[in-house]
């Protein structure tokens, strides 16, 4: 009896090496690169285009992680993520790890712009053409009350991890607005797109290249360049005349760790010379989070349709 | 109708003078404070000179300290250790997942299912085998892997410490009285609030994860053990020692296997608490289900959705397998021959062979780490998300009935209650809270009230910890008036408790931030939402405790009631009621720190208050502010614990 167990495990190892032979004979020549994927759309439209260039031309294994934006440089200070290809201008962060303790480099610029700003529908500026800018705003708060908001106007916050300063301008600019954050973006989308189907007004954090863009009609509140009661939460001090109130342009860039950097991988290059447009962001973003595509398969989509710029970023 | 009116005079449990003299005292208190409020609304908010502000600017300076000194070549002892320990974590986690995608699905699901097949039976292994089975078929077989992996090094790891420590506070009255206190803290403080500081010393990823889960599944081990120790008969371990056992002996020959079915519930407990974490864990870089449901909200919420139920999947899976082998391995009930033995052993054979050739067979057909075939998966998100976008469209009519429901809610009952406690003035707040404290439990609660009050103004979260206090109160009321009445109904008829078992196991495994998802679409007012999912995960709890607390009234009171002429109803109100009393206040106790676990993190959803704080000092690694909140939060947890839990602990003199 003794015998008969003894063979059953024999024949299992026999058959599992048998197989592993075969399923390990292929060589890699890139590794692994660990890519870090953030939470809005635009991001995952360029960490998949990335990852199949890398995996279909250079053979790499690639991975993902998802860490919000601001914790991820510790991450490639640790080299738990490689890469990041899409930072939305973290000063502090990157005086820290980039400049000052050189654990992580910086790789140029992704060829996004990004916007972020006040948006309120298109159809509540064709009644309120005074809404072009702030001032127009004044005197006019309770028009976006809520349940929420008691009697003032609702300002809906955007997602708490993103790159923001809207408590501090309200109160900046003195408007009656009480600020109310209904949570991760998906949360805020589904306020405001229910706001915008009734037609009722809503004033909301929001941000461009997106691709809900190309479905809802949106106009940008102009809030003042400078101001005397904004003081810039980035942090850059200064004197008060440098107060910006008025989010920046982002020109959007990229990271790497030192160590992935410095490893001689090709997939480096790629990254560093990975760039395109917001056009080119906002279509597979859009069939990614619009269509419900599988990422992998919106990415592949556009990389068959643009081999010349994805033969730019391999050097050939 | 005459022996209706006897029957009451008659009843045995006299009512005690807390349960109907106080509350009268309870609502002058609440008065008192309503006319503060009137008064003094919003004209007396925390003094600026009670506050320490520039604490939290000194916790980021402290925090960009501590990187620079950790991120250069030669980091010091401290970091090495802790660096040395993210690392082992992550190894650990890195190694299972490997492990089970090396041996292709079809091999990780022979392993599982031939492994539950040989010790906990047929129906059980059924079970895991259809477990495995919906993890391909919904297509997320990659991340319940990595879900496992890091469950199983979790659950290892705490039973590696829990088990050790629990033995030694089953046999010490010192130990144990030592370590309760932490275990309590351990328990009620919501994992969110430890995210900040695990971050900071482990970084991102597995092993920080599993570091947050072990925190939350090690006191269960530990307390389970202990108690299974001291379970064991006084006179069978003395019995032993007058046969001259050492103390060794006596705990491996006698304690240990007497105990063996608490241990083994010990070990069920900690994979349940584990699992319950990955969500969480999800937000610092443990990968698998947890990440997709914290990912899917904004991507793909269906998605989210999709992964809560898979994670359900795999708990009652994980609890049926470990509680059949816990069964039937129990050497008590088997008295194995040699025959039967030898049996076994080629059953063993056969199923290692089976488990090999499957893996075999799984290389050969190159089946790779993760299920690629098509799967269920695209065709249930569609259904998902139909659903969805129906809730979703203010043209439909639920639309028209759930929108007011949620402004009604908002409008007229958070928006004042919040008014409420954040704008009176602070004094009267402190010195109510406290008096309530006092009338409820005794004085050394209402002393910890003040205190906690005290930390939580001082460290300027005054305002945003009543805000989610004023939820806390709210979803915990809205939970007692639903599970109280439950409960009481689960205990009077044993086919309402079997129909309501499976309900309450879903609601208790579902990850909270599932329960959320839906109602950010129903009833888009940002507070709504959290309060909502509080009452449907903290319920289960208040109806299994108030279950088990009325079911356990002695039957001859019961009976001695019944002959006196009493009804059912006034047996149950006037005897089993009062006498469940402790269960039920434990069911409150229970309840709120479940309340306010959700309620914190329905702050990335919207609940505001604390809780976004530390959502957004997470997403944005503002240290401090995420620091000072998590704070407040272990301050309230602590308050309204020892608030409701003084009582019931006194007279228990246990747990």
């Amino acid at each position: 009896m003794r015998r008969a167990s003894a063979a059953g495990v024999l024949l299992a190892v026999v058959a599992a090496l048998v197989a592993a032979g075969g399923a390990g004979a292929k060589a890699r020549a890139c590794g692994t690169v660990t890519i870090n994927e953030q939470a809005w759309a635009g991001s995952t439209a360029n960490t998949y285009v990335v990852k199949n260039v890398l995996e279909k031309n250079l053979g790499c294994k690639v991975n993902i992680t998802k860490i919000t934006e601001v914790p991820v440089y510790q991450a490639m200070a640790d080299g738990k993520t490689d890469a990041i290809l899409e930072d939305w201008g973290h000063i502090p962060q990157q005086k820290q790890y980039v400049t000052k303790q050189h654990t992580v480099v910086y790789a140029g610029k992704n060829g996004v712009t990004g916007v972020i700003g006040w948006y309120i529908p298109t159809y509540l500026m064709k009644q309120h053409p005074e809404f072009k800018t702030w001032k127009g705003l004044k005197g006019e708060e309770t028009l976006f009350k809520s349940p929420e908001s008691g009697s003032q106007g609702m300002f809906l916050g955007g997602d708490p991890s993103y790159q923001q300063k809207d408590q501090t301008l309200i109160k900046a600019l003195h408007l009656n607005f009480k600020f109310v954050s209904v949570g991760a973006e998906p949360a805020q989308v589904a306020r405001w797109e229910q706001l915008y189907k009734q037609h009722k007004p809503v004033i909301f954090y929001w941000y461009d290249p997106q691709y809900l863009n190309a479905t809802y009609q949106l106009s940008q509140v102009q809030l003042p360049a400078r101001f005397k009661g904004c003081l810039d939460d980035e942090k850059q001090g200064g004197p008060p005349a440098k107060y910006a109130c008025a989010y920046p342009t982002y020109v959007l860039t990229k990271f790497m760790s030192k160590k992935f950097a410095t490893s001689g991988s090709p997939a480096v290059t790629v990254i560093k010379n990975f760039s395109w447009s917001n056009a080119d962001q906002n279509y597979v973003a859009g069939l990614i989070a619009g269509n419900h595509m599988d990422p992998d398969k919106a990415a592949q989509q556009w990389i068959a349709k643009n081999k010349a710029k994805v033969n730019a970023w391999l050097g050939k | 109708m005459a022996s209706v009116q006897a029957a009451p005079r008659l009843a045995v449990a006299a009512p005690r003078p807390w349960w109907r003299g106080r509350p009268g005292i309870v609502v002058g208190v609440v008065v008192g404070m309503l006319i503060a409020y009137f008064g003094w609304k919003n004209s007396v908010p925390w003094p600026g000179g009670l506050t320490w502000q520039s604490l939290s600017h000194d916790l980021d300076n402290f925090q960009t300290w501590l990187s620079d000194r950790r991120n250069v070549p030669h980091p010091s002892v401290f970091f090495v250790v802790f660096n040395g320990v993210a690392t082992f974590l992550d190894d650990i986690v890195g190694w299972l997942t490997s492990f089970f995608f090396k041996l292709t699905w079809v091999g990780t699901a022979a392993l599982g299912t031939a492994v539950v097949l040989r010790f906990g039976g047929r129906r059980a292994a059924l079970g895991t085998a259809a477990a495995f089975v919906s993890f391909a078929a919904l297509g997320v077989w990659e991340a319940s892997m990595r879900t496992f992996a890091l469950t199983f090094a979790s659950v290892a790891l705490s039973l590696a410490i829990g088990v050790p420590v629990g033995i030694a506070a089953g046999r010490s009255d010192r130990v144990q009285r030592a370590i309760t206190p932490v275990l309590d803290a351990m328990q009620i403080i919501p994992a969110f609030a430890y995210l900040m500081p695990i971050v900071l010393l482990l970084s991102v990823g597995p092993g920080a994860a599993v570091a947050t889960t072990l925190i939350y599944s090690i006191p269960p081990a530990i307390r389970i053990t202990a108690l299974g120790i001291r379970s064991v008969p006084t006179n069978t371990v003395e019995a032993a020692e007058a046969f001259g056992a050492t103390k060794l002996q006596t705990l491996l020959k006698v304690q240990l296997p007497l105990a063996r079915r608490l241990v083994l519930l010990a070990v069920n407990q900690t994979i349940l608490f584990a699992l319950s974490m990955v969500v969480i864990a999800g937000l610092i870089g443990g990968q698998g289900l947890g990440d997709v449901v914290t990912n899917g909200l904004y991507s793909d919420p269906a998605l989210a959705i999709l992964a809560g139920f898979t994670i359900v999947i795999m708990a009652i899976a994980l609890d049926r397998a470990t509680e059949a082998m816990a069964i039937r391995t129990d050497p008590a009930h088997r008295h194995l021959t040699a025959e039967h033995k030898r049996a076994l052993r080629i059953y063993t054979a056969a199923l290692t062979a089976l488990v090999g050739l499957a893996i075999g067979l799984g290389l050969a057909l190159h089946a790779g780490s993760s299920w690629s075939r098509k799967t269920a998966q695209d065709w249930l998100l569609a259904r998902i998300q139909s659903v969805l976008d129906y809730v979703q469209n203010p043209s439909t009519f639920i639309f028209h009935i759930t929108n007011p429901v949620g402004d009604f809610i908002v409008r007229w009952g958070l928006t004042p209650l919040d008014n409420f406690f954040v704008q009176t003035p602070w004094p009267a707040m402190v010195f109510g809270l406290a008096l309530i404290a006092f009338l409820i439990s005794g004085l050394r609660p209402a002393v910890t009230t003040v205190a906690m009050l005290a930390i939580v103004g001082v460290s300027n979260e005054w305002t945003q910890a009543m805000d989610t206090l004023s939820q806390v109160l709210v979803a915990t009321a809205l939970t007692l008036l639903v599970g109280i009445p439950l409960g009481i109904w689960a205990a009077e008829s044993n086919r309402v408790q079997k129909t309501m078992r499976p309900v309450l196991d879903v609601l208790q495994t579902l990850p909270q931030l599932v329960y959320i998802i839906p109602f950010i679409y129903l009833m888009p007012v940002s507070i709504v939402p959290g309060v909502i999912a509080a009452v449907l995960y903290a319920s289960p709890v208040v109806i299994r405790l108030v279950d088990a607390g009325v079911r356990e009234v002695s039957p001859n009171t019961v009976e001695a009631a019944g002959a006196f002429g009493a009804t059912r109803l006034q047996v149950l109100a006037k005897v089993k009621v009062p006498l469940a009393r402790d269960a039920i206040m434990l069911g409150v106790n229970q309840g709120l720190i479940m309340v306010l676990a959700v309620v914190v993190i329905g702050g990335l959803v919207g609940s505001g208050g604390l809780g976004y704080d530390v959502a957004q000092g997470l997403g944005r690694g503002l240290f401090g502010q995420g620091v000072l909140a998590s704070l407040a939060i272990l301050c309230l947890g602590i308050a309204l614990d020892r608030v409701t839990r003084g009582r019931v602990r006194r007279r228990e003199g246990i747990v």
